[in-house]
């Protein structure tokens, strides 16, 4: 996900993820649309391939940035650093979504548009982390202190992930248990919606890694103009 | 270890000679708890309910009041430098702070409790595992909190930043010290409110460990 020290414009592979993310995203819109409806909630299970791919690219970019935070802390170099922003800003962004569309989603099945339920305190929790990630990086000048400050937060923040992940198991409440479960491998879906889920899973991931990627790109070239 | 002793001993008695720091801190405690108390008062069985969600938000303020007061001096004396460029690792500095405020948020941990007994009507039967269920909360807030102000002491806004970032990394702390004290004053067996002191237990390691490790790192240069 690095790319040289000195780089003009976005690399072929940057292009490959945007394009082909762009050119599926109808795809996967279309097969959203065509899944069948659920039996309880009928077509509002719809929202559900746009919610369940943002908050897991919010855990994935979120891991991410733990990862390149940790390389930075370790080996100091600014390109591990510009990874770790991008792929913050990209995980506020996803996790922002799975927010608002699970909001949107609440008002009609629960009632409300927010509770104070495990699953929705701690990914706002989580989201409260990342926002406090950005101030930080505002707060401080020096270029260098700025990169271990944050990459301190992405280490420390990163905790919070494998809670919220598992909070809808630690404490069963109103929020589903997730339908493709990573500890166990179970999936409990209707095939035909689990492909259609899958599918813009893919789309989003590589939506994710060509934003990341080009980010990344802007971080640096925003970095070599201030050090001119 | 030594090191670490020292100079949380030294922190406290520039503290206690001070005075006007832990009397702040004291009084800021006893009048938050006051206005909670009137705000939610006066039927008694409302004030119990929410006297364990009142008591750790108290501590949270607490513990970044006096982690900001573990570096404001050295940042005031600019004596911060010389701490860190002794010969030899960095952590014990860490430690050092962190056990300082351990010291201070220890006893007024347990005067809050008192005090929150007194204003919120709550039973102190179990008062030794009430104030365990403290202690592993406060090391839980000062482990991050002196990690946090140590990373921001040098840091213009610091007030602000700070319990904006330990705020939202303690949550889990806050929700596991809420259930504990909650059970423990609804009149729950000490046994079952055990697995909400494992989990402070863990999440305390695995704050002091990051904190240790990190720290260093964000501290030199």
């Amino acid at each position: 996900m690095l790319k040289a020290a000195h780089p003009e414009r976005p690399d072929a592979l940057t292009w490959a993820f945007l394009g082909l993310g762009v050119l599926l995203l109808p795809v996967g819109l279309y097969l959203a649309l065509s899944a069948p409806p659920d039996v309880n909630q009928g077509y509002l299970v719809r929202i559900m391939y746009l919610h369940v791919p943002g908050a897991w690219l919010g855990y994935l970019a979120f891991f991410v940035t733990f990862l390149y935070s940790l390389l930075y802390l370790l080996r100091q170099d600014p390109r591990y650093d510009r990874v770790a922003l991008a792929s913050a800003e990209i995980g506020l962004v996803f996790m922002g979504l799975a927010l608002v569309t699970g909001m949107l989603w609440a008002r009609p099945t629960w009632g409300v548009y927010w509770t104070w339920e495990p699953r929705l305190t701690t990914t706002a929790i989580l989201f409260a982390v990342y926002v406090g990630y950005f101030l930080l990086r505002g707060a401080i000048e020096d270029p260098e202190l700025r990169a271990k400050a944050a990459a301190a937060v992405g280490v420390l923040g990163f905790i919070n992930v494998p809670i919220s992940y598992m909070s809808v198991k630690w404490w069963r409440s109103l929020h589903q248990t997730q339908s493709i479960d990573l500890t166990t491998g179970k999936v409990h879906m209707d095939p035909a919606m689990l492909q259609a889920l899958l599918f813009n899973l893919l789309v989003f991931t590589l939506l994710y890694l060509g934003f990341v990627r080009f980010r990344a790109l802007v971080a640096a070239l925003e970095a070599r103009k201030e050090e001119a | 270890m030594g090191r670490v002793w020292l100079l949380a001993l030294r922190d406290l008695r520039l503290e206690v000679r001070d005075r006007a720091g832990v009397l702040s801190a004291l009084s800021f405690l006893a009048v938050m708890l006051f206005v909670m108390a009137l705000a939610l008062g006066p039927e008694e069985g409302a004030l119990r309910r929410a006297a364990p969600g009142v008591l750790w938000v108290a501590l949270a303020f607490l513990a970044t009041l006096l982690s900001t007061r573990a570096f404001a001096l050295e940042v005031e004396d600019a004596t911060l430098d010389d701490l860190l460029l002794t010969p030899g690792g960095k952590e014990w500095v860490y430690f050092g702070k962190l056990l300082f405020q351990m010291l201070l948020l220890l006893p007024l941990s347990a005067l809050a409790l008192f005090l929150a007994a007194g204003l919120f009507y709550l039973p102190l039967e179990k008062a030794l595992p009430l104030f365990l269920t403290l202690a592993l909360g406060g090391l839980g807030y000062a482990s991050v909190a002196t990690f946090y102000a140590g990373l921001l002491a040098r840091l213009r806004g610091r007030e602000v930043l700070l319990p904006l970032l330990l705020f939202s990394l303690v949550v889990p702390v806050v929700l596991a010290g809420v259930r504990a004290t909650a059970g423990l004053l609804e009149g729950l067996p000490v046994a079952e409110v055990a697995s909400w002191w494992q989990l402070l237990l863990v999440f305390d390691l695995v704050y002091l460990t990051a904190g240790a490790l990190l720290f260093p790192v964000v501290m030199e240069g």
